[in-house]
């Protein structure tokens, strides 16, 4: 009785690993630019697909691939926030919010339908000779490319928590984060920084995406929805706090697949919407937040 | 308005009105219902999206409640005008409840807010009414292309209509105070809150009834259909490029939209929401005020090209 | 070795500087008086490039400020100390000392920087720790201003250190700003407590509205008729 439950939690953890993860990228660059991009599940997209066509064409090993991935990433991030994001950088709050929102969403649906045009609708997934390997511990199953995807997911977390308080950048871009004009007077070039932070977020969601082809699935129009649920997360866990945003993503995993095992699967997807527009009408600051957003 | 333009206008809804008397192609009369379809989906939209500024990311939601409601209500019985009226008052009811708590969401959480709730109500009623909704045999076998038409014709008419009256009106300039700058707005008892309200349920009676002419016009479909999100990023990306916060640009916009996806149909799938999106992409960093305020911008550098050269402007 | 040139500025349609000149010779301690919203702070903002001019130009030695963007100041030698400190609440003490070392050639002499911050404001070492966010508003003035003083500036811009501070605070502050100008950091101290400011200042300039209303040594100021009148009461 107990262990499909557990088995359930399992599960919904390690999938909530890399939604916390995706959440992060998401997070960093609206922490720091203010502004959202909601093209932010076409970066994962993407990311999913660079990793996938490496292994379908020339056999790499997508745990292997991933730096690939990451460098493939921080090229696009940097390429689309020269080509749009950077233009608006200068604009006033209230404008700079509105058009960045609809720039973003005007991107990913370009984005998307390159893809579904490149590579059609169907859902690809990377199967190597370990995808099927599970270790099974006290009858619970841990398949092991899931149970490696989080601990990589893990491991990127913990290097950018060591980057954002060990290093200079990460100081300044924290800094920004806070007060962006004291961060002006003290010499931090906050142009540099936006786009750094973006390239990171786009490079954080490719992580994700490279994870999600391996041991889950991918397909063209999966972008909307992992940017939803990474704005879920990201209201749950609030903002201004990475370690609260990648328990948002395991409260999420969680809640997900118990959801879909005490009510129904078709519920499973709506339950983090319901949630996110509770967390945002109830509690702005999310779970773990601190008040200022 | 001009006597000029009231001619022009009234010329255009003659043409449009004659238009299935004299094309007897169904496919000409289907492409004239997309237009007019998206123009009042696009119309709707820029209620509140243009004129007061809110992203309202969940159109989909009116759209598919005006569906949902009147195909119900018609297929059940109910003659064709009280489905109607019913769809979009159901769509007025879900904007009434969920308004309040959505406008007291600063800056981008009211788009992904209504986004959110957009896309609850399509995997809901996704998993609830899996089953295609089909028009039963003795209806299809009396199915007349004409009277859909008009009734979508009536229905575009009836949203330009009431949005240009409301625009003019005492309460249109308080939505576009609103939309300015609210909190100037507010100190002059301007009420936000009731101006946006009011945007919103126009916004979502249109929709909705739109939603129903869509009943009332598709043979068979999913009652999933109407929910998708793509219904509303069209009609956004329609406002935007025709012109938000002016009564011709969603008009312009839609035409565009319907016009371009039938020339590139025959190429590529898709391809036209890819230009659409960098179109749309387009407007928003360079060209605030799209093809609307590209023209408007055409006409002034006319204008002062002729007062140069010593020529009589009329405006 | 700071030379401001009939600088006019507006906030959007606004017009907020009219025609203001002024200038700080090094070594000196210059104060730049007036009441509230007179255009004290929008004047430092001009000097630092958070807000270009619309005429008139900026000299710091033979740099344009006026063309130059505003993380590059830093690297010229001007610091400021914005008002209410600014101080990165979120971060530690040393984390924001650190951040005020940004620049390169800061950050090179670092731990220097840090033991002559050290010496002039001992609290900070004995709270270097802590999350600023928990400093009371006398420690976090103690921070943005070592923070300041952390890229080893020529030119030191001070907005309103004395404000919401205890009276008891005010004078310390002002006795460790004087210690600093006698350290050889040349100092523009924008001031609302104007008998301090002008006591302690060798020059001063008054502000009204948006324009230079009058100049003259700290002491001659403090013996003029109208000043007193209208601000010391």
């Amino acid at each position: 009785m107990l262990e499909p439950m557990v088995q359930n939690l399992v599960y919904g953890i390690l999938v909530g690993a890399l939604y916390g993860l995706a959440a992060v990228g998401l997070s960093l660059v609206f922490g720091v630019t203010k502004f959202l991009n909601v093209s932010h599940g076409e970066f994962l997209m993407f990311g999913g697909y660079a990793s996938f066509w490496l292994f379908a064409l020339w056999r790499v090993d997508p745990f292997l691939s991933l730096p690939l991935a990451i460098v493939f990433l921080l090229v696009i991030g940097a390429v689309f926030y020269k080509l749009l994001f950077g233009r608006m950088v200068k604009l006033a709050e209230g404008a700079k919010i509105q058009n960045t929102l609809l720039v973003g969403f005007g991107l990913s649906l370009i984005l998307q339908n390159m893809a579904l045009r490149l590579w059609t609708a169907d859902t690809r997934s990377i199967t190597t000779f370990y995808s099927g390997a599970v270790w099974t511990i006290l009858g619970v199953r841990l398949p092991i490319v899931r149970v490696a995807s989080m601990g990589i997911a893990l491991v990127v977390i913990v290097a950018l928590q060591l980057f954002l308080r060990r290093t200079y950048t990460g100081k300044a871009l924290r800094a920004t984060v806070e007060n962006w004009e004291a961060a002006t007077l003290m010499g931090i070039d906050i142009q540099r920084v936006y786009l750094l932070s973006f390239v990171m977020g786009a490079a954080l969601a490719g992580v994700a995406g490279a994870l999600v082809s391996v041991g889950y699935s991918i397909d063209p129009t999966m972008g909307m929805s992992w940017t939803l649920k990474s704005l879920v997360v990201m209201v749950l866990g609030g903002l201004g706090s990475i370690t609260g945003t990648f328990i948002g993503g395991l409260v999420l995993g969680v809640t997900e697949s118990a959801t879909g095992y005490f009510l129904s699967l078709t519920y499973k997807e709506v339950v983090g919407l319901v949630l996110f527009l509770l967390v945002l009408i109830f509690r702005p600051q999310g779970l773990f937040g601190t008040k200022e957003g | 308005m001009s006597g000029k333009q009231i001619i022009f206008i009234a010329l255009v809804i003659a043409i449009l009105a004659f238009l299935p008397v004299v094309i007897k192609k169904d496919n000409i009369i289907n492409l004239a219902v997309y237009v007019l379809l998206f123009v009042s989906l696009a119309s709707s939209w820029n209620i509140l999206g243009g004129y007061t500024g809110q992203t309202n990311l969940g159109h989909a939601a009116f759209f598919g409640l005006g569906t949902l409601a009147t195909r119900f209500l018609w297929m059940a019985g109910w003659p064709l005008f009280p489905s109607l009226l019913a769809g979009g008052f159901l769509a007025v009811a879900l904007a009434l409840l969920i308004g309040i708590p959505a406008f007291r969401l600063r800056g981008v959480y009211f788009a992904i807010g209504t986004l959110a709730l957009s896309q609850i109500l399509y995997i809901t009623i996704g998993n609830t009414l899996p089953m295609i909704s089909s028009l039963p045999a003795q209806d299809l076998a009396v199915y007349q292309l004409a009277p859909r038409y008009y009734l979508f014709l009536g229905v575009a008419l009836l949203t330009i209509g009431t949005a240009y009256v409301l625009v003019n009106s005492r309460l249109g300039l308080g939505i576009m105070a609103v939309r300015e700058e609210e909190d100037a707005a507010e100190s002059l008892g301007v009420s936000a809150l009731k101006h946006k309200l009011l945007a919103l349920s126009a916004s979502a009676f249109f929709a909705g009834l739109t939603g129903g002419a869509f009943a009332f016009y598709h043979v068979g479909y999913y009652p999933q259909l109407t929910f998708g999100p793509e219904w509303t990023f069209d009609s956004m990306m329609m406002a935007y490029i025709g012109g938000t916060g002016t009564i011709v640009g969603p008009i312009i916009g839609a035409v565009f939209f319907v016009i371009l996806r039938e020339l590139l149909v025959l190429k590529l799938a898709e391809l036209h929401l890819i230009v659409f999106g960098v179109l749309f992409i387009l407007v928003v960093l360079f060209l605030p005020g799209g093809i609307v305020g590209i023209w408007a911008k055409i006409l002034k550098v006319l204008a002062r090209r002729s007062k140069l050269k010593g020529a009589r402007v009329s405006p | 070795m700071l030379k401001i040139d009939k600088i006019d500025a507006y906030y959007g349609d606004l017009q907020a500087l009219w025609g203001i000149s002024l200038q700080v010779n090094e070594g000196e301690l210059v104060a730049l008086v007036g009441p509230n919203g007179a255009g004290k702070t929008t004047t430092l903002r001009i000097i630092t490039g958070l807000l270009k001019p619309a005429s008139g130009n900026i000299h710091f030695h033979s740099h344009h400020l006026d063309k130059t963007a505003a993380h590059k100041i830093v690297e010229l030698g001007i610091s400021q100390v914005p008002e209410g400190g600014s101080v990165f609440t979120g971060m530690s003490v040393l984390e924001n000392l650190e951040l005020g070392a940004f620049v390169a050639k800061a950050r090179k002499v670092k731990d220097q920087s840090l033991k002559w911050v050290y010496e002039i404001f001992p609290r900070l070492e004995e709270r270097k720790n802590q999350r600023a966010g928990t400093l009371s508003g006398g420690e976090r003035q103690m921070l943005a201003i070592g923070r300041a003083l952390m890229s080893k500036p020529r030119l030191l811009l001070l907005d309103e250190p004395s404000f919401g501070l205890a009276p008891i605070l005010v004078e310390q502050m002002f006795e460790m700003i004087a210690e600093i100008n006698r350290q050889g950091v040349t100092v523009l101290l924008v001031e609302q407590n104007v008998r301090a400011a002008l006591e302690l200042a060798q020059r001063a300039y008054v502000v009204e509205n948006g324009r230079i209303v009058g100049q003259g040594t700290g002491d001659a100021l403090l013996s003029f008729e109208s000043v007193r009148s209208a601000y010391l009461g």
